[in-house]
Formats: structure tokens, C-alpha cells, sequence
């Protein structure tokens, strides 16, 4: 039944000066499914999920170890990285709209893709901004600015532009940690319905969350995976006496 | 108790008293600068109007005529010259700074622009005179006339003798001067575009120059418009260096390679030898001028900044 779209291979990841941020972690990513990284501040995890889309290769002096397999081969020895991106999506913690109109925002991607075709671009937003369930509210003012909306929407606004580049992976930053309650519970029923198309990581700080929408979960410590299991088994039976320790509250 | 009180209160009030005149002080200095500019200038503006003066090509002592147009044109012809030319470097050396740089090289480029903002404009003008005017001169324009020159319309820009002292070294050289201060502001707002703004981009499959242009420049559009506006300022009020090499003609010229004035640089070099009330206050007038369209340009981009920051 275990079906991975990525293999996580004694990976370790050291920032520049040499701080070894991940330690030979090692986990299978599965298909259409949600998996949520948790741990306390510092442990990794933001670490960890920036190195499926390589966005540290923005910084210099870091340095990948190990492997993250990926249709069949490394993703971290990949040269077509911005190929690369534009299957492996990014949502942030804080909404990034670009500056231009809610339209462009989500037609950026697409352009950049080569996609020029007028009623093409037309049709791709609308199903993008109707899968981020965001077009009710957003389809009679696609020309204004994306600034103008409130920070609920333009997180799935985010979510909207990572969807129209019909990515197979989707990572996610903490990203109701900057929002209300409401617009948190939007974005996580938006997550459980977004997994029959994608498969999905998840940083969270929030357990709660981990638990309501997660279907395993990695709980990482210090750069290292303590535990990696079916969610539900983490929060009611784990191994780990660390793990228990942190999902009962009792640090972190 | 009270007396702790009664100090604290005391000394609240003086010193807000205090600030209240340093703030108050700029407000007065620019007043009376403006009542005593339209003071002196009155018998000119009596003489010639106001659209006559701005309109009029006439700069003539010994008739004591007098017009604005000649040195208007001189000053914004050298200063939209001047932008022309120093934007679009200033934004590739921002853009160098903040996104392509080696981390080691960055101070050093940054210090580099400061201290070209440092120097002195007299100056500029020195080494515009003696080095620069006749480099281009002897080199440059003659390149740059064989090369143009038969090209219609724009041909137009590049005829006459070209000696050195004309209105392209004094664009070319005040393009220079404001250079590192619309680079510097625009390499700070630069680096104000959000990491994860700039991240999304790279996020969906941009690259770093499509970064560059599709995010981080319209970002910093408020503060590129308000850097070239101080640029302008500048180049504007500029007066020692454009007195060396612009060559002091009161004359509207339609090639690059002629002589032209400044408003400021009629103001530095006539006061002295105004020797006719109406001389005299038509300098006065020139200067009221500068002092207006300065102002305007202020409260354009104050309005347009305001309405953008909502």
C-alpha cells in the first residue's frame, strides 16, 4: 500500500560556517497523502523542507549530503532547478503576493512556463483560483490589486499560483501561523481536499493541526528524526518517549 | 511627590517648547526666502509678467531685456539629460549590489558609490574643465557625430563644432553626481523586498533575473520614484560644476554640442556685474523661478507618494 512520490536518503544539510541544521534523516514522502514535520523551534524542520525544492540554493556556502530521490533520481544533484520548482511548489508562513493584480499574481507562473495563449491563461487561473477556493470571492476583481485582499485569502491566493503550475508536490511553510482561526480552518480543508491532486509536506508549529489533517508525521529534534509514523500513531501511541513528551505539550 | 511632578512637567513643557521652535525654524527660513526672492524680483515681474519672462529668449543687459526661456531650457535640458543617462546605471548598480554581488565585494562597491557622493562639485567641474570636456571633445564627439549625424531628426542633435564645453559633457557630468544617490536609495529599498517574496518567485520556477524585474522592481517603485525626484533636485540646483563646462550662452540649442545656461550658473556668474535694478531683479526672478519649480517638483512627488503609501 506504501506508495512514495519521494525517498529521503541519509540526508544532512549544513549552512554555511558549517552548522550541521539536518542529521541524516532518512523517510519515504507518500503519494497523495499529507505529511507533517513537527518538533520545536530551531529542530529543522523549516531546514528540512527547504531542501526539497533547494531554495537554500539561493544562499551561499551550503552544502547537501545524501539523497532525496525523486522519479528515480537525486533531486539535490539536479542542474534544472528552476524545473525543478515549478514541480515542487512553495507556500510561505506570511502571504507573499507579488505586487501586480490578483489575475497576474496567478498568471505569473504560467507566463514564465511560456504559456501566452490568452483564453488558455484565462482558463488555468480560473481552475487555479476555483481549486484554492478562492474565485467566489475573487472573480469580479481578478484586475485589481492582490494587496487589497485580506491575509486568509491571499494565503490561498499563494496556494492558488503554487496549483496553477499543476505541481506534483506542494510544501508548506507554517502557513496559517500569521492568520485567524477562520481563515486557518479554510486553509486546512482546503489541504485535505488539495491531496487527490497533490502530495503535500507540512511544517507546522501547531499540533493540533498535525493531527487534524496530517496522515503521518515526522517529529524532529535538534536536526534529527526522532520518530516518523502514521499520525495517528504518533499522537496516541508513539514509540518515542520524546515524542510523547512533546505532543502532550510537556516542552517545546 | 509633587514636586518630582511638578518637575517632570516643567521640563516636558520646555523641552517640547524647544523642539517645537527647531521645527518651527524651517518653516520660517523657507517663508522668508520665498517673501525676499518676490520682493526683489517685483520690478522684473512688473516689466516682463510672468508667462512674458518664462517665454521670452531675450537676455540682453545693455537694453535691459530680459527672459527665462534660454536658461530654462539649459537647466532642464542638462538635468533630463543628466537622469536619462544616470537612471538606468543607477538601477544596474543597485541591482548589482544587492542581488549578484559577492558578499565580500559588497562593502567595497557600497563605499565606493558614498564616497563618489562625497565629492565636492567644484570638483566635478575641475576635472570636467581640464580632463573630461577635452576628452570628449577631441574623441568621443567626433565619434559620436560621424556616427549620428546623418540620421534624420536625431542627426539634428549632434551638429555644430564640437568642442568639449557643451550641454552633453555638463549632462554626462551631472549624470555622474547624481548617480550615487539614486543608487544608494534604490539599493536600500531593494534590499527591503521581502526574502519570501522574492523566494515565491523563485518558488514557482523564476529566475534571478525575472526575480529582479517582475518582483523586486515593482516592489521598489515608490522609492525608485522618490530617489529620481532627489536626483532631480540635485542636478536641478546644481551650479560649480555645470559653470565650468556648459560654456555660459544664453541661447535655446537644438544640438547636444552646443553652449547653453543654467539658471544657476546666470545667477553665480552675473550678480556681480548686475549693474540695473532691473538686471538685477530679473536674476532675482530666475532664482524664484528655480525655487518655484523645485517646490512643485516636491509636493508632485509628495502627492504622488501619498497616494501610492495608502
Amino acid at each position: 500500500m506504501s506508495d512514495s512520490i519521494m525517498n529521503v536518503n541519509n540526508l544532512n544539510f549544513y549552512y554555511q560556517g558549517g552548522v550541521h541544521a539536518v542529521k541524516n534523516m532518512s523517510l519515504p514522502i507518500e503519494r497523495n497523502q499529507v505529511t507533517a514535520l513537527i518538533g520545536p523551534s530551531g529542530c529543522g524542520k523549516t531546514t528540512f523542507l527547504r531542501c526539497f525544492n533547494r531554495m537554500h540554493d539561493l544562499y551561499p556556502g551550503h552544502c547537501y549530503e545524501g539523497e532525496i530521490l525523486f522519479e528515480g533520481s537525486n533531486l539535490l544533484g539536479r542542474k534544472d532547478i528552476t524545473e525543478l520548482r515549478s514541480r515542487i511548489g512553495m507556500v510561505f508562513q506570511k502571504p507573499t503576493p507579488f505586487p501586480m493584480s490578483i489575475f497576474d499574481n496567478i498568471a505569473y507562473g504560467l507566463r514564465l512556463k511560456g504559456i501566452k495563449n490568452r483564453a488558455e491563461l484565462a482558463d488555468r487561473v480560473e481552475q487555479a483560483l476555483k481549486q484554492a477556493a478562492i474565485w467566489e470571492e475573487t472573480h469580479d476583481r481578478l484586475k485589481q490589486s492582490a494587496n487589497g485582499l485580506s491575509g486568509g485569502q491571499q494565503q490561498r491566493l499563494v496556494i492558488a499560483r503554487a496549483l496553477a503550475a499543476e505541481p506534483d508536490v506542494l510544501l508548506f511553510d507554517e502557513p496559517t501561523s500569521a492568520l485567524d482561526p477562520i481563515s486557518t480552518g479554510k486553509i486546512e480543508e482546503l489541504m485535505v481536499g488539495l491531496k487527490q491532486k497533490v502530495t503535500i509536506i507540512i511544517v507546522t508549529h501547531n499540533m493540533q493541526q498535525a493531527a487534524r489533517i496530517s496522515d503521518h508525521t515526522a517529529f524532529m529534534y535538534m536536526g534529527e528524526l526522532v520518530e516518523f509514523d502514521q499520525t495517528e500513531t504518533i499522537f496516541t501511541n508513539p514509540r518515542e518517549k520524546l515524542t510523547e513528551e512533546y505532543v502532550t505539550g510537556r516542552f517545546g | 511627590m509633587a514636586t518630582t511632578i511638578k518637575r517632570e512637567y516643567t521640563f516636558d513643557k520646555f523641552f517640547s517648547g524647544i523642539t517645537f521652535a527647531a521645527a518651527f525654524l524651517v518653516l520660517a527660513i523657507i517663508v522668508s526666502i520665498f517673501i525676499s526672492l518676490f520682493r526683489e524680483s517685483l520690478t522684473a515681474i512688473d516689466a516682463f509678467g510672468f508667462f512674458g519672462f518664462i517665454s521670452s529668449t531675450a537676455w540682453d543687459p545693455v537694453r535691459e531685456q530680459f527672459g527665462a526661456a534660454t536658461t530654462l531650457y539649459g537647466t532642464l535640458i542638462t538635468t533630463l539629460l543628466a537622469l536619462i543617462m544616470a537612471v538606468p546605471v543607477s538601477l544596474g548598480i543597485a541591482i548589482f549590489i544587492t542581488e549578484l554581488c559577492p558578499k565580500v565585494l559588497k562593502p567595497i562597491f557600497s563605499t565606493a558609490i558614498e564616497l563618489l557622493a562625497a565629492i565636492p562639485s567644484i570638483i566635478y567641474g575641475m576635472w570636467g574643465l581640464f580632463t573630461f570636456a577635452p576628452l570628449m571633445g577631441e574623441y568621443i564627439e567626433p565619434i559620436l557625430q560621424k556616427s549620428f549625424k546623418p540620421i534624420p531628426l536625431l542627426g539634428q542633435l549632434f551638429t555644430g563644432v564640437p568642442l568639449g564645453i557643451d550641454i552633453l559633457t555638463t549632462g554626462i557630468i551631472l549624470s555622474i553626481m547624481i548617480t550615487p544617490f539614486i543608487a544608494s536609495i534604490v539599493r536600500d529599498t531593494f534590499a527591503l523586498t521581502p526574502i519570501q517574496l522574492k523566494e515565491s518567485a523563485y518558488g514557482i520556477g523564476a529566475t534571478r533575473w525575472e526575480v529582479i524585474k517582475d518582483v523586486i522592481i515593482p516592489y521598489s517603485k515608490t522609492g525608485i520614484f522618490g530617489s529620481v525626484i532627489i536626483a532631480m533636485g540635485r542636478a536641478l540646483g546644481e551650479t560649480m560644476a555645470v559653470a565650468f563646462v556648459l560654456g555660459n550662452k544664453h541661447a535655446i540649442a537644438t544640438s547636444l554640442f552646443d553652449a547653453s545656461a543654467t539658471i544657476t550658473v546666470t545667477l553665480a556668474n552675473e550678480f556681480t556685474e548686475a549693474d540695473g535694478d532691473l538686471y538685477l531683479s530679473s536674476l532675482f526672478y530666475l532664482a524664484l523661478i528655480l525655487l518655484g519649480m523645485n517646490f512643485l517638483l516636491l509636493a508632485i512627488a509628495k502627492t504622488f507618494l501619498a497616494r501610492r503609501g495608502r
